[in-house]
C-alpha cells in the first residue's frame, strides 16, 4: 500500500473517532437529524464562502456554528415546536440555500457536489490536523461537561428543572457541533457524515453498560467504520465512502443482534 | 409559622388562544405536602411546570423562595432551581439510554456542584446513601433501562433526594404502576417527607395515591382552582362531583380516600 493510503487511514480514523463519540451526545438526545442539518450549514457555508471569495474553512464553521446554535432556541417543555421539526425546517432551508448557492456559481461545480460524498482520498495533512484540533476540543468540552452532558442526555426536562445550567452546556454543544462537522464536511462529505455519527453511537447505546463504555466504544466503532471501510474498498476497488457507511450499518446490525440474542438467553 | 418557598399570583398561561391555567394566588409553605388533582387537562402538569420555572406564564408572578422568576436571569434561575427535586413523566425522559443505576443517580449531585466540578468521594457517599435507603443496592450496576418501572421510579426518587431539594415535584410518580407499586411509591414519598421535611408538591389522578402525610389538596378544572385546603374539605363528594360531572362516593380505608363513580 502506498503510504499516502495510510494518511487517507488516519484522516479516516480521526474523522470516524471524532464523529463517533460527537454521535454519542447527537443519538442519546434523540436528534440525529442535527448531523445532516448541520452539515449542510456547512455546505451552503462553503458555497457562499467561494461565491464570496472570503476563506473557505472560516465560512462553513461560521455558518455551521451558528446555525446549530439558533436551534438552541427550542427548549423542551417551552416551545411549540418539537426539535426534530424544527431541524427539519431548518435543513430544508439550508438545502434551499445551497442549491441557490450552486445555481449562482460559475464555471465548475465538482467541488461543490464533491461536498455530498467527500474526498477521503484527496485529503491533505493540513486537513488532518484541523480535523484532530476540532476533535480534541469537543474531547477536552465532553470532560470538562460530562456531569451536565449526562443530565442533558437523560432530560433536558430534569437538567432544566433541577438547575443545572441546561442552556448554557446545551449551545456550547451546539456549537462545538457546527465546528466538528464543517471541518469534517470536505473530508467526509454532507450524506457519509450523517452515517458515521448515528451508526457507531447507536450500535455503541444497544451493548453497553454506564456512560463510559458508551463513549469508548462508540469512538472505536467510529473509527472502525472508516478504517474497515477504507480498506474493503481499497481491496475490492469500491467507492470508499459508501463501504464507509455499509460498515458503519452493518456494525449497528451486529449489535443491536447481539443484544437481541442477550436479551432472548437472559 | 413556616415560610413561603413558592407562591404565584395572578398566573395566567394561554396555549393557542386559549386559557389552559388561571391562578389567582397560591401559595406553597416549607415542609408542607400539596396534592394537586384534577381531571385530564385540567392544568395539572401546566402548574408543576410554572412553579418549578420550566413553563413561563404570558401574566403573573411565580415567586420561589421570594425571588420572582420573571426578573431573573436564566443562570440566576438556573441557581435557584437547584433546591427543586423535579420528577417528570415518563415521556419526558429517556429511559432507554444504558445509564447505570449508580450514574443516574448520581446525576442528582450535578446541580450541587458548580459547573466544571467533578463529583468526589463525599457526593458518591451521598449517592450510594439514598441506593441504600430505597433499597436499590443490589441493582446499582444495572442499567436504569433494566429495571422494572417501579424500581425506575424508585431510582428517579433516589436522584431526586440525592440533590437534597428543598422542594419535591412529582408528577404522576405511579402511572404505569401496579396497584402494590403504587402503594410503596407513595409510601416511600410520605417517608421522605416526614423523615426529612422536605416540601412535596405531588400531582396525581387518583385521590387514592395521596398519602395519609398529604394535609393538603389543590383540585383543578378547566385551567382553575376549583378547591384548595384541608385535604377532608377538597376531596368532599359535593366538590368532586363539580369537577368530574359524575355522582361521586368517597371511601375511606387505611387512611386513603378512594373515589367511586356512582352514576
Amino acid at each position: 500500500m502506498d503510504s499516502f493510503f495510510y494518511l487517507v487511514m488516519f484522516a479516516g480514523a480521526v474523522a470516524g473517532a471524532s464523529t463517533g463519540l460527537l454521535g454519542v451526545y447527537i443519538v442519546g438526545m434523540r436528534m440525529p437529524f442535527i448531523g445532516i442539518c448541520i452539515s449542510h450549514s456547512a455546505m451552503a457555508g462553503t458555497i457562499y464562502s467561494i461565491l464570496l471569495g472570503v476563506n473557505p474553512v472560516l465560512g462553513p464553521v461560521v455558518f455551521s456554528a451558528l446555525s446549530s446554535m439558533s436551534l438552541g432556541v427550542v427548549r423542551p417543555g417551552r416551545s411549540r415546536i418539537n426539535a426534530n421539526v424544527a431541524l427539519a425546517i431548518f435543513f430544508n432551508l439550508m438545502l434551499g440555500l445551497t442549491f441557490l448557492g450552486i445555481g449562482l456559481m460559475h464555471g465548475s461545480r465538482s467541488e461543490v457536489l464533491g461536498l455530498l460524498w467527500g474526498s477521503l482520498l484527496f485529503v491533505r495533512k493540513s486537513s488532518v490536523v484541523i480535523i484532530a484540533i476540532s476533535g480534541l476540543v469537543f474531547v477536552v468540552f465532553a470532560a470538562l461537561f460530562n456531569k451536565e452532558l449526562k443530565v442533558l442526555l437523560f432530560s433536558r426536562t430534569i437538567a432544566s428543572a433541577t438547575g443545572v445550567h441546561e442552556s448554557f452546556v446545551y449551545c456550547l454543544f451546539l456549537a462545538l457541533c457546527g465546528l466538528v462537522l464543517a471541518v469534517n464536511l470536505p473530508l467526509v462529505g454532507g450524506l457519509m457524515i450523517f452515517s458515521l455519527i448515528t451508526c457507531p453511537a447507536a450500535a455503541a447505546y444497544q451493548i453497553c453498560t454506564g456512560h463510559r463504555s458508551v463513549i469508548f466504544a462508540a469512538t472505536i466503532f467510529g473509527m472502525g467504520s472508516a478504517v474497515a471501510g477504507f480498506l474493503v474498498s481499497y481491496y475490492l476497488d469500491l467507492p470508499t465512502g459508501a463501504c464507509i457507511v455499509i460498515v458503519s450499518a452493518i456494525i449497528f446490525a451486529v449489535s443491536a443482534s447481539y443484544r437481541a440474542l442477550r436479551r432472548k438467553r437472559n | 409559622m413556616m415560610g413561603e418557598c413558592l407562591s404565584l399570583s395572578d398566573v395566567e398561561v394561554r396555549w393557542s388562544g386559549r386559557t389552559i391555567l388561571a391562578v389567582e394566588d397560591m401559595q406553597i409553605r416549607q415542609g408542607e405536602f400539596v396534592g394537586i388533582i384534577g381531571t385530564n387537562g385540567a392544568g395539572k402538569t401546566t402548574l408543576l411546570k410554572v412553579c418549578c420555572g420550566l413553563i413561563r406564564p404570558n401574566r403573573g408572578i411565580v415567586k420561589l423562595d421570594e425571588h420572582d422568576l420573571s426578573e431573573l436571569s436564566a443562570w440566576r434561575k438556573a441557581n435557584l432551581r437547584k433546591h427543586i427535586g423535579y420528577i417528570p413523566q415518563a415521556a419526558e425522559y429517556n429511559a432507554e439510554l444504558p445509564f447505570t443505576l449508580r450514574e443516574l443517580v448520581a446525576m442528582g449531585r450535578t446541580s450541587v456542584k458548580a459547573l466544571l466540578r467533578r463529583l468526589n468521594k463525599e457526593d458518591y457517599e451521598v449517592v450510594d446513601n439514598w441506593i441504600e435507603r430505597l433499597g436499590l443496592s443490589e441493582r446499582r450496576s444495572q442499567t436504569f433501562r433494566s429495571l422494572s418501572g417501579g424500581e425506575q421510579q424508585k431510582a428517579l426518587i433516589a436522584r431526586a433526594m440525592a440533590q437534597d431539594p428543598e422542594i419535591l415535584m412529582l408528577d404522576e410518580p405511579c402511572s404505569n404502576l401496579d396497584f402494590n407499586w403504587k402503594y410503596q411509591i407513595t409510601e416511600i414519598i410520605e417517608q421522605l417527607h416526614r423523615e426529612t421535611k422536605v416540601t412535596v408538591v405531588m400531582v396525581s389522578h387518583e385521590t387514592s395515591l395521596l398519602p395519609s402525610g398529604c394535609k393538603r389538596a389543590v383540585l383543578l378544572h378547566e385551567g382553575n382552582i376549583l378547591a384548595d385546603g384541608d385535604i377532608e374539605e377538597v376531596l368532599e363528594s359535593e366538590v368532586l362531583e363539580r369537577a368530574y360531572q359524575c355522582r361521586i362516593e368517597m371511601l375511606t380505608l387505611a387512611g386513603r380516600r378512594y373515589t367511586v363513580n356512582k352514576s
